[in-house]
């Protein structure tokens, strides 16, 4: 893998250069009110790299929270028209864990039935990573993800001494760069790596990332599941804002004048009351001990059963966001380990 | 920016939300909700077997899952039964001979036809579990040779909400196949039949050889634990009992989550599963 490097000023340089030739949609992260967000540029002023987490995961560029699937005439069965917004964009400054969750996206997108609506924005895309320069309370990236940044990621950046080193990972992040200010790299691997690891996390899961799947199936009938299910708004909050999150629901939109339908996909989940009600009003998971417990089994257990990786990277946001202060799997994990049930815990 | 981009070509040809386009070319009201609806796909037949379902599109209400009721056959046609519960059902309901739908599919798994050649077949249905059921039923007897002694059981809430009556008369009055059906309770009807849950059925079934027989048991939620205790006082192992579950779909195609029970997704590892292969699932029954 080619290491390079450029200055700030030089990258930002590059980056309106980008803008302005249009090629794609340059997307980075931006300073909103007291957070950082993903949000297409219009220049490289508002670029904001160095931050903590952005309130959504990068996701929403490749499952819109509202996509449009199909358009149609309202009682025309003949007229459905597939539709895809796929238009090229580069999206600048992804940490690697939220990486490491788009790479499960694609997993869930393109094995089985592929979907075209999501496979096609990723193939239009080109990702630029960042290694994290600040640090995020609720972060334990480090003790659930591997390498899975690598096996998406175009460009993987990693600042140093305001440099940025730039690690060419796949021959499109090559053509990117191409015409920008880019120079061989001087830094030992060694001095690269300990960049890449300067901020710490605070967070870890209390027990090693392989044995919870055992420990989650051993553990069915913890009481975790009821006391923190008790404690639940059903709010929904903690898997919106996941990176690793991709349940939807599909509905129908009619414009007022009836002239236009459109088939929609907007984001579900499976904290939400009636996510498994069916037709005769039978609700699957009725209590919201049960559906709290899907979802940290979906992560710890029915994923990495599949795939054979944690189904969550840490990034910490559902517990900043859960207002019941309940929801990041560090939480969970610990309670559990707090209250072992007699002979039930690995 | 997208100037020359084909992906709207691609998307037309790739999409796995695209429907296609059947015709509506019989409608006949079976009970106060439930009507039989027959369509035509035109142009090839859906291909499907005992036991899937399929997506049924209406423009701008939407989408539901619906089980294919008929067996499978190489003209175009293809029956449902549709029970009239919200909107998607409702607006099928309202459609007229000739009319259109929007059609994707089939989708999951089927009855194992082929593995249970030789054997006894026991259906256990129930409701509108007789619908997916009545595909294997029908095939079953289409190729009645292939198998042993065909039991067919079926219960409803009240005689009002019996399904596929004439066929259910049709079937009654064979000699090569036993048939009997129950009510919950009779509601004020006339009804000079078996009164009761269906799992009082089972006991009035002679010579169940438990060794060579399949029982598949399609119907609510609530009653497939009770024929389950039933099918095991009849000394079934659970191998030789096949379930086809309901749950919430949206997509059929293995990603919208909404069919999850545990780690599988019913949409395309069932509906239909055998038992002993999900009896140790904690979301399944
Ligand atoms: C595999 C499968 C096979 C089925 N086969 C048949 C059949 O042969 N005949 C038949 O009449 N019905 C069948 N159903 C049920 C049928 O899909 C629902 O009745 C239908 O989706 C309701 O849609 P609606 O728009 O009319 O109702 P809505 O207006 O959407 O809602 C009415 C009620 O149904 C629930 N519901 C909504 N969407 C679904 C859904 N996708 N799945 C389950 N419940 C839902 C709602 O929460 C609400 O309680 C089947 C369901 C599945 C999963
Ligand atoms: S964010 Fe917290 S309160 Fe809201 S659904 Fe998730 S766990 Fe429950
Ligand atoms: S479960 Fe929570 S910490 Fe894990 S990836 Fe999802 S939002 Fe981040
Ligand atoms: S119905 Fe969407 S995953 Fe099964």
């Amino acid at each position: 893998m080619e290491i390079l490097k450029i200055s700030e000023s030089d990258f930002l340089s590059f980056l309106d250069k980008k803008i302005d030739e249009k090629n794609e949609k340059v997307i980075g992260v931006v300073k909103k009110g007291s957070h950082f967000v993903f949000n297409e540029l219009e220049s490289s002023d508002k670029l904001a790299l160095d931050y903590d987490v952005t309130m959504l995961p990068p996701k929403k560029y490749f499952q819109p929270p509202k996509e449009l699937l199909l358009k149609y005439k309202p009682g025309d069965s003949e007229s459905y028209q597939a539709v895809n917004n796929c238009d090229p964009m580069a999206i600048v400054g992804i940490h690697y864990y939220d990486l490491a969750a788009i790479y499960m996206m694609d997993r869930a997108f393109s094995e089985g039935e592929r979907d075209e609506h999501y496979m096609k924005k990723r193939e239009n895309s080109i990702l630029v990573g960042l290694y994290p320069t600040k640090y995020f309370k609720y972060r334990f990236a480090k003790s659930v993800v591997r390498d899975q940044a690598y096996k998406v990621a175009d460009l993987m950046m990693v600042k140093m001494n305001g440099e940025y080193i730039v690690e060419v990972v796949s021959e499109k992040g090559k053509e990117f760069i191409k015409g920008g200010n880019f120079i061989k790299n001087n830094y030992t691997l060694q001095e690269i790596d300990d960049a890449k690891n300067k901020v710490k996390d605070d967070q870890k899961i209390p027990i090693s990332v392989e044995l919870v799947p055992d420990y989650l199936g051993k553990n069915h009938a913890h009481p975790v599941w009821e006391v923190f299910g008790e404690k639940c708004f059903s709010c929904g909050s903690c898997v919106l804002v996941c990176p690793t999150c991709y349940c939807f629901d599909v509905r129908d939109e009619v414009e007022l004048s009836l002239a236009e339908g459109k088939r929609i996909r907007v984001w579900d989940g499976c904290m939400l009351e009636d996510f498994a009600v069916c037709a005769d009003g039978h609700n699957f998971r009725k209590e919201k001990g049960q559906r709290f417990r899907h979802r940290i089994y979906r992560k710890g257990k029915h994923l990495p059963e599949k795939y054979h990786y944690f189904g969550c990277v840490g990034c910490g946001r559902c517990q900043y966001s859960c207002a019941a202060d309940i929801a990041g799997p560090v939480k969970v994990l610990k309670y559990m380990e707090d209250n072992k049930q007699g002979g039930q815990n690995v | 920016m997208c100037e020359d981009c084909t992906c709207g070509e691609e998307i037309q040809k790739n999409s796995i939300y695209l429907p296609e386009v059947a015709e509506l070319v019989s409608k006949k009201k079976m009970t106060d909700v439930d009507s039989f609806f027959e369509f035509d796909l035109k142009g090839h037949s859906l291909g499907h077997l005992p036991g899937q379902f399929a997506e049924i599109s209406i423009p701008g209400i939407g989408e539901a899952p619906i089980s294919i009721s008929s067996p499978p056959s190489d003209d175009n046609k293809f029956e449902m039964v549709i029970r009239n519960i919200g909107s998607v059902t409702n607006a099928i309901h309202s459609l007229n001979v000739g009319d259109k739908i929007g059609i994707r599919g089939p989708f999951g798994t089927s009855f194992p036809m082929n593995n249970l050649r030789g054997k006894n077949l026991l259906f256990v249905t129930g409701g509108i579990g007789l619908v997916p059921a009545r595909s294997a039923i029908l095939y079953a007897l289409q190729n009645r040779a292939d198998y042993k002694d065909i039991t067919i059981l079926f219960g409803c809430k009240e005689p009002g909400q019996r399904l596929f009556t004439d066929e259910i008369e049709e079937w009654k009055n064979r000699n090569d196949i036993t048939f009997l059906e129950t009510v919950d309770t009779c509601n004020g009807n006339k009804w000079d039949g078996n009164i009761g849950v269906i799992t009082t059925l089972l006991p009035k079934l002679e010579n169940v050889d438990p060794l060579e027989t399949y029982a598949i048991v399609v119907g609510p939620p609530i009653m497939y634990k009770y024929v389950i205790m039933g099918l095991h006082d009849m000394d079934f192992s659970d191998k030789k009992i096949i379930v086809s579950l309901e749950r919430r779909m949206k997509c059929g195609v293995g990603k919208c989550g909404h069919c999850q029970m545990d780690n599988i997704y019913v949409c395309q590892d069932g509906a239909v599963f055998y038992y002993d292969d999900i009896k140790h699932l904690k979301e399944a029954l």
